[in-house]
């Protein structure tokens, strides 16, 4: 509740009255990947930790990513660093002043979108038959 | 934070600029070492470099992960309670940063 002296800053507007476009889907996802990387690299300090606590204490971290699930969670985290890493490339390009005409941005978009999925899936794939 | 816009955007993209080779060397590093034990994986942290890669990228991640979410605070959370948001975020990089740097230490070392 802001109080009636404070002028009034605009909150952003509710998702679903907009129609989609792939420009606002890459700036919402953007969004999206960095809240997961922070759990990612929570994730990843913890996983630090308990590596350092020897490798008793290891072992069942080890075997958790390991799993099927363990696997999944990792092409999670190997998705959102390569799109928000891919989408923040255009961001740094429109800052430099350059790429925002719509035609250009929105092709920009699918191509984040695309590589981000292709180059996850490849380092996978290359992290689990390298396991196997 | 008012009047510390430009700087906060300076700081946000200066870390991106920073994170994104650690980021592509990160992944490249997992996988090439994806098969290995917890001994070769331990001798691997121990060697400086990528001791002091790891420790820049969470460092670093945890320095640009404040920024973003302090953003993401602004726009969505109760005025009121922004400062307590924005601690509390603050309070968890810090946990990240100091909790992964002493792991790395202790690998190391």
């Amino acid at each position: 509740m802001t109080s009636p002296k404070a002028p009034a800053r605009p909150l952003s507007p509710h998702l679903q009255i907009w129609r989609w476009t792939p420009t606002m889907a890459a700036s919402i996802t953007h969004r999206a990947t960095g809240v997961a990387l922070y759990s990612g690299t929570l994730l990843l300090a913890v996983w630090a930790f308990a590596a350092a606590q020897g490798e008793a204490a290891f072992a069942p971290v080890g075997a958790f990513l390991s799993s099927p699930f363990g696997v999944l969670i990792l092409f999670g985290y190997t998705w959102a660093l390569l799109f928000h890493g891919i989408n923040g490339l255009r961001h740094l390009y429109w800052d430099m002043g350059r790429g925002l005409e719509v035609k250009q941005a929105t092709l920009a978009a699918w191509y984040a979108f695309a590589a981000s999925l292709a180059l996850a899936i490849m380092t996978v794939a290359a992290g689990v038959s390298a396991r196997a | 934070m008012t009047h510390k816009g430009t700087a906060i955007f300076i700081a946000q993209r200066a870390s991106a600029v920073i994170l994104l080779p650690l980021v592509i060397w990160f992944l490249w590093s997992a996988v090439a070492h994806s098969a290995q034990s917890y001994e070769e994986m331990r001798a691997w942290i121990a060697a400086p470099r990528n001791a002091v890669m790891m420790g820049l990228l969470i460092v670093v991640g945890a320095f640009h992960m404040r920024i973003g979410i302090n953003e993401i605070i602004d726009d969505y959370m109760d005025k009121g309670f922004r400062g307590v948001w924005k601690l509390l975020n603050l309070f968890a990089c810090l946990g990240a940063a100091l909790l992964g740097v002493w792991s790395l230490y202790r690998l190391a070392v």
